[in-house]
């Protein structure tokens, strides 16, 4: 440590002194992160380590790129990739808007009491669980299920749509969209709420019907904070809920439906290979980081909304 | 780490860069002691507890909490005072959660699994120092044992590694009448119905399974009749219809020569069959994703002609279950399928007397290891092969005429069935570190039915199967990353082509893919593994 920068420490020593209490305050959430999120991630050498639990992570020897040069060449690489990427552009393409177009329908309606009432049915899903939310599709899906009865009272064949790995993406989407649509809605609501009542009032003196005032009011009027969701979203692309594919795939729809984080935990906790699968969780953790940077730095350009 | 730096930092007195301190320490700390207590154990103190881990049997978890609360435990605890904590992992859990616990440094004293299950298999668990080498503590503190496997140098042969170790107290079937213990069975009832002998050969089977297909046999007036039920864990084990063409759902030998059967030609044909079988609807559409529990639903809902099952928890347990529900309901056991009338049959579900490495090791963090194999071979004594066979004289059997009589409590228990029974009491019924009692058996399996599926599931030679051979540990790491790239591949294809969603055209493709995933290095390893056992 240089001169100069011991001066500066000793400023934020005072600073330290003056506001105490807002530190002690900021203490636990600091500790949070340094013991559970920064603290392991000292074991994250393992990916470069031929790890073996009776070296520990610290004496096993070092393999350098072996198990990301592995899993490149591996039979499931491309699929892995593949159904992570799927997964997610399905979710952005038909998840993301969901919450948008039901925020702006809902905005539409003049009955209070009715919007109301569409606004709690439409979250309540989001409080149940996501095994509970599995549990219903198994049944509802099942063979023998009422999915299957309705459709073969119109004819249809039954068929076990769980196992079908075509289906599998539909399912998992859909299901996320009918869980988060409303929740997802609340934000978007808070948004239209901050937009000037003025504007809404000279753009129907210029003669704006409902549509055109929400295309170039309301739309706008939510733009920045559609755009922040959308940075996040991207951030988290590569990290699909791997809890709700762990619960609802099985290996007929492996095709479909492994997808990179589901492979780390079979590889990894079930069948042991903990050096391979740290190897193929940070390549998915540092893609999702490029994403994260590509989108903000695009966004940046096209607009004015960035998150750093 | 930048211990130096954390600690100008806190003397600085910021409460906020303390816990940094706090997290560098931690961190620090994990590099494992290597050397944890060998040399501890010198003077043994006398034994008072032991920590114990192994997985809870579903028998057991149907009543009780922990084995603590079986009879066996209790009355071992009276008799050597050493009290026993058990730690169970979660039912269904049992693979990962060992997967979690071994990677850790405080290790239970003893842990009882199956060891070749650990990454690189047994011999690498003692290289990793994780469990002791047992040979020379066996010599020395467990005579009882010792004396069994001196006395049968075949079993020794299978508790031993290719380098000469023995890793735990195993399990071992004491019987060839132990070894088999399941197969197909099918509804004699609905047979007799129909007027129809028990199928022999394949074409048998088909015409057997179209029969039951187009007769509304349990009389609901719907077409909800299942002919055929295999799930895909039963393929890969006793190898129902596949063994029929001769190859097994994973490595084989024929005359020492060691191949890989799902790429073999007679795999192709079995698939065939399968796949029309699928088609015609005589094989459950739900084939793949059928569970136990589902399974039973199925037998039990008086739907399912024919499945795979072990004399016990199937035959058995069926047929005390729906005894008052579907009159007629009979069970037997069905011989093995045969490609032509005559053909050798070549494949059971016959097990090792020691198989899959079941055996409680003693771990490196324990203390005691003299006086834990002390207590660990009590259940190879005469009166502990009583105790974890038979548990207690007058509790859980009576002696009639020198006989080891289970109690009514046991073979005529209320709301439970006799598996679940049994195992409130003693560990015979499914498997544990003691020499398992024919006796148990000739009890436990009461039925004719029963009796007569053991012998109608021995009928086949085996002659290709492979023994418990292992990989070096040189060689696991490069095994292990084939087969689980194999291992995937082969079950997804194999429901593909059985369910036409791939056509059986493209076998060969499909050989060629496994080809290029390097199987022929894995049948080289298990080759080398198998001259190795034999050379033991």
């Amino acid at each position: 440590m240089s001169r100069s920068s011991n001066s500066r420490w000793i400023t934020v020593g005072r600073d330290l002194k003056r506001n105490k209490l807002l530190y002690l305050m900021a203490l636990p959430v600091i500790a949070y992160y340094l013991i559970f999120d920064y603290g392991p991630m000292y074991g994250l050498q393992i990916a470069v380590k031929d790890y073996s639990p009776g070296d520990g992570i610290w004496n096993s020897p070092w393999v350098g790129f072996h198990h990301f040069i592995e899993f490149f060449n591996s039979y499931y690489f491309w699929r892995l990739i593949r159904n992570t990427l799927l997964i997610n552009v399905y979710e952005l393409i038909f998840g993301f808007p969901a919450p948008i177009i039901l925020a702006l329908l809902l905005n539409e309606l003049r009955r209070q009491v009715f919007k109301r009432i569409v606004q709690t049915i439409t979250y309540l899903p989001h409080f149940i669980s996501v095994v509970v939310v599995v549990g219903m599709l198994v049944d509802f899906l099942a063979r023998d299920g009422v999915v299957n009865q309705v459709l073969s009272s119109l004819g249809v064949a039954p068929r076990s749509y769980l196992s079908e790995p075509e289906w599998f993406r539909f399912l998992y989407v859909s299901s996320g969209i009918w869980q988060q649509v409303g929740w997802g809605s609340i934000i978007y609501l808070a948004a239209l709420t901050n937009i000037d009542p003025t504007l809404y009032e000279a753009a129907k003196v210029d003669g704006a019907g409902r549509w055109k005032q929400m295309i170039h009011i309301t739309v706008p009027g939510i733009m920045p904070t559609v755009i922040i969701l959308l940075i996040l979203k991207m951030g988290s692309m590569m990290s699909v809920g791997s809890e709700k594919i762990l619960l609802m795939y099985n290996p007929l729809t492996y095709d479909t439906a492994d997808v990179i984080s589901t492979f780390v935990y079979r590889k990894g906790i079930l069948e042991a290979s903990y050096s391979y699968t740290t190897a193929v969780g940070l390549f998915n953790a540092v893609i999702a980081l490029s994403l994260l940077i590509l989108s903000n730095s695009v966004s940046k350009r096209v607009s004015e909304t960035k998150l750093w | 780490m930048m211990k130096a730096g954390w600690k100008k930092w806190s003397a600085a007195g910021a409460s906020v860069l303390l816990s940094l301190t706090v997290a560098a320490g931690c961190s620090s700390s994990s590099p494992p002691k290597q050397e944890a207590n060998q040399k501890e154990g010198q003077e043994p103190a006398k034994l008072q507890t032991l920590t114990y881990w192994v997985a809870l049997s579903s028998n057991v978890a149907a009543t009780l909490k922990s084995f603590g609360d079986m009879t066996v435990y209790k009355e071992l605890e009276k008799q050597t005072g050493v009290h026993v904590n058990f730690q169970h992992p979660p039912v269904g859990q049992e693979k990962d959660q060992f997967n979690l616990m071994i990677t850790g440094k405080d290790l239970p004293d003893v842990i009882e699994y199956g060891w070749t299950g650990y990454p690189g298999g047994p011999e690498k668990a003692i290289k990793d120092k994780k469990i002791m080498k047992l040979n020379d503590i066996i010599d020395k503190d467990a005579p009882n044992l010792k004396k069994i496997l001196d006395a049968n140098p075949d079993w020794k042969k299978q508790v031993t590694t290719d380098e000469g170790s023995i890793y735990g107290f195993p399990f071992l079937r004491g019987d060839d009448y132990l070894l088999v213990s399941k197969g197909i069975a099918l509804r004699k009832d609905w047979l007799d119905k129909l007027h129809l002998k028990m199928p022999e050969t394949i074409d048998d089977w088909n015409k057997t399974l179209t029969a039951i297909k187009n007769s509304d046999l349990n009389g609901n007036g719907k077409p909800d009749e299942i002919p055929l039920l295999i799930n895909v864990g039963d393929m890969g084990g006793p190898v129902a219809f596949l063994g029929s063409f001769g190859v097994n759902y994973d490595f084989y030998q024929v005359d020492g020569k060691v191949k890989y059967g799902p790429i073999q030609p007679e795999y192709k044909q079995f698939l065939t069959v399968m796949n029309k079988w699928y088609k015609e609807g005589l094989l459950d559409p739900d084939f793949a994703v059928t569970d136990s529990k589902l399974k039973d639903a199925k037998v039990t809902g008086n739907q399912l002609f024919a499945t795979v099952m072990s004399t016990g928890s199937g035959i058995g347990n069926y047929t005390s279950l729906v005894k008052n529900n579907i009159p007629g309901f009979k069970l037997v056991a069905a011989p093995f399928p045969v490609v032509n009338a005559g053909d050798k049959k070549l494949w059971s579900a016959r097990t090792y007397n020691f198989s899959g490495g079941v055996a409680a090791a003693i771990s490196t963090s324990n203390k005691n290891p003299e006086a834990t194999a002390k207590w660990l071979d009590y259940a190879y004594s005469d009166e502990g092969k009583m105790l974890f066979n038979f548990g207690v004289e007058g509790v859980s059997y009576n002696m009639v005429n020198g006989y080891p009589t289970f109690t009514d409590d046991i073979m005529n228990p209320k709301d439970m069935s006799v598996a679940q029974a049994m195992a409130r009491h003693v560990r015979a019924n499914f498997n544990g570190p003691f020499v398992e009692d024919k006796r148990y058996m000739e009890q436990y399996a009461a039925l004719p039915e029963q009796k007569d599926s053991i012998k109608i599931w021995s009928e086949p030679s085996d002659e290709r199967k492979l023994p418990p051979v292992t990989p070096t540990s040189d060689e696991s790491s490069q095994f292990a990353s084939i087969m689980n790239d194999v291992n995937t591949y082969k079950d997804e294809m194999f429901n593909k082509f059985i369910m036409g969603a791939e056509p059986l055209d493209n076998f060969d493709k499909y050989v060629k893919t496994i080809e290029s995933m390097g199987i022929e290095d894995a049948v080289k390893i298990e080759q080398a593994a198998l001259e190795r056992y034999n050379n033991r």
